[in-house]
């Protein structure tokens, strides 16, 4: 990140290009910053080091994380498979629960129909959304109304998936996990 | 002299010569030019580009999500490897290697612990990713294939988790495959021959063991692979990560 | 294609090959992917037998109602008639239990009368009836395939 800027007097070794008129495969270095036409100039820095250590230093948290938690807590094993003994209730992996839940209300609609318009929703989503601004930026005002209907839409599923999660018991009965 | 040669001229002998042949740059490379190298001619860091936009770096900007799911992946298919050494994906044995791989199997329990937690983690994270990618409007034009293909792949993320769910043949598995399935079977006219074609039968049993169990470890995290290299290429042709206009 | 090639051929053939070609690859591509799902869709299965005996009417006294967890359907005796039904609860697949008010599923709580209607729970619809016919060799056999209205015995002499 402590990019120095290269000048006439650099050693031949960092000097670039080295021959005119010889094409190389990168093509050009350009000191400290890149001057974009028509916008404010934007801070760059060098892929090597930013990012590549930012990637590493996430590698190792991603690793370490994941083997803190594998070691200190087993992963479920029940009974062998038995099609005789359907356990009560029976439970779709959780994040397929929203859609249980909702299945319980309506076989099609929950199962199928919802899910369905809510996948193509979010295909068609940049393409219906077609004001710019406020790109890269958290909850910025311009899209306000776009951010809660998503929200509302996540928060929903979310519910529908605790609900089914830890909620529902014998029977799929609504109960108090607690 | 071409310029990897200048570039590590400080390197001489055979050993030099053998690491010249496969790295451009020194180890630690110290001018601006070598760092674009060691970016431009590295097979696996050319994914990028030689610089970034320093805005798109702060952590609070994207908290690192896709990358979290990347290496949760990597972390996947590297467990997932080292158990299909031992696993065998038919009704009779695959629960008794479940408990194989938790008695006599070395770090066996380990492996499997870090491959589920590490499937559901991976399912949370692309969802977390999905909404950040949303909540900061980095779906918008120009990147509006990008988000599909993150669609896409949230799907088979979702699907992968599945497939793999049913592999243990334990009642967990067994039960939530054929609540999963059955919900797929409300598909109107061709539900129940979504169903038959997911199971390879009527009901869970030893095709849909097997089926699931080539989808899980071959097919689908070939197509999540090759689909994961075209998101990353995407990001790069679509002007690196979304970050404000600086046009105003 | 060179400079040499759109002189040599004439505009109209340049489209209709390149539209010919075009199509032929569609074609092929479709081909290969129906083929594949053809390929894919099991024309034998491996598990149970979805058309299967159960034995003779005999084992089955007047009035009864006998389970066969494995086939997953009860079979039920009235007077000289018989009937299959399918034990596999619509809601989510889970085996379901005769009660005295019919079935009930033990997994989300739906509950079936008698005739296999739903009377409670999620359940979108009713449980199905199977075509019960007799074998040359005096067997019933139930085709799991071929579901039937509810109330269709197969009648039988004795």
């Amino acid at each position: 990140m402590n990019a120095r800027p290269q000048n006439a007097e650099a050693p031949a070794h960092e000097r670039f290009p080295l021959k005119p008129g010889k094409t190389y495969g990168l093509m050009c270095v350009v000191p400290t910053r890149t001057e974009n036409t028509g916008s404010a100039a934007e801070k760059q820095v060098q892929s090597w080091p930013a990012a590549l250590s930012r990637e590493l230093l996430l590698f190792l948290v991603t690793v370490v994380a994941l083997g803190l938690v594998s070691y200190f807590f087993n992963a479920p094993l029940e009974e062998p498979a038995s099609a005789l003994h359907p356990p009560n209730p029976a439970k779709a992996p959780w994040y397929f629960l929203g859609l249980q839940e909702m299945v319980s209300y309506s076989a099609f609609w929950g199962g199928i129909g919802i899910p369905g318009i809510l996948v193509g929703l979010a295909m068609a989503a940049p393409y219906l959304e077609r004001k710019r601004g406020g790109e890269g930026v958290w909850f910025h005002h311009s899209r306000s109304g776009a951010n809660w209907t998503f929200l509302t839409l996540m928060t929903t599923l979310g519910i529908l998936t605790l609900i089914g999660t830890l909620f529902r018991g014998e029977n799929w009965a609504l109960i108090v996990p607690w | 002299m071409s310029i990897r040669e200048v570039a590590v001229a400080d390197e001489a002998g055979l050993l030099g010569r053998i690491y010249r042949s496969i790295f451009r740059v020194r180890p630690v490379p110290q001018t601006e030019l070598e760092r674009s190298q060691a970016v431009a001619s590295n097979f696996f860091f050319h994914i990028h580009s030689a610089k970034v936009y320093e805005e798109t770096l702060k952590f609070k900007k994207t908290l690192g999500l896709g990358l979290f799911s990347l290496f949760t992946f990597v972390v996947l298919v590297i467990t997932g490897i080292l158990l299909m050494f031992y696993y065998v994906p038919a009704p009779e044995q695959a629960y008794q290697r479940m408990l194989d791989l938790r008695g006599v199997v070395s770090f066996g329990t380990f492996l499997r612990n870090m491959h589920r937690w590490g499937a559901h983690a991976m399912v949370g994270l692309v969802i977390l990713h999905m909404m950040r990618v949303y909540l900061t409007g980095a779906h918008k034009a120009p990147r509006e294939l990008n988000w599909v293909i993150g669609v896409v792949l949230l799907l088979l993320t979702l699907f992968l988790s599945f497939t793999g769910y049913l592999l243990p043949w334990d009642q967990l598995a067994y039960w939530a495959i054929m609540v999963g399935t059955s919900i797929a079977s409300y598909a109107p006219v061709v539900g129940d021959q979504i169903r038959f074609f997911l199971l390879g039968d009527d009901d869970v049993g030893r095709e849909a063991l097997l089926r699931f169990y080539v989808l899980h470890v071959v097919v689908l995290p070939a197509v999540l692979s090759a689909l994961i290299g075209l998101h990353f290429w995407r990001i790069r042709k679509d002007g690196g990560l979304a970050r404000p206009s600086t046009d105003e | 294609m060179s400079d040499h090639d759109s002189k040599a051929a004439p505009k109209g053939r340049r489209e209709f090959l390149t539209l010919l070609s075009g199509s032929a690859l569609t074609v092929a591509g479709l081909a290969t992917a129906g083929a594949s799902l053809v390929y894919l869709r099991p024309r034998v299965t491996y598990g149970p037998p979805s058309r299967l005996s159960v034995g003779k009417p005999e084992l089955y006294g007047s009035g009864s109602q006998v389970a066969l967890p494995e086939a997953k359907m009860v079979i039920r005796r009235q007077g000289n008639k018989v009937a299959a039904i399918s034990t596999v609860c619509t809601h989510l697949g889970c085996t379901v239990n005769p009660s005295e008010t019919g079935f009930d599923c033990p997994c989300h709580g739906s509950t079936y009368d008698e005739r296999g209607e739903v009377t409670g729970g999620p359940a979108p619809k009713a449980l199905a009836w199977y075509r019960c016919t007799l074998a040359p060799n005096g067997e019933i056999v139930v085709d799991k395939h071929q579901v039937v209205a509810a109330d269709t015995f197969l009648e039988i002499q004795s």
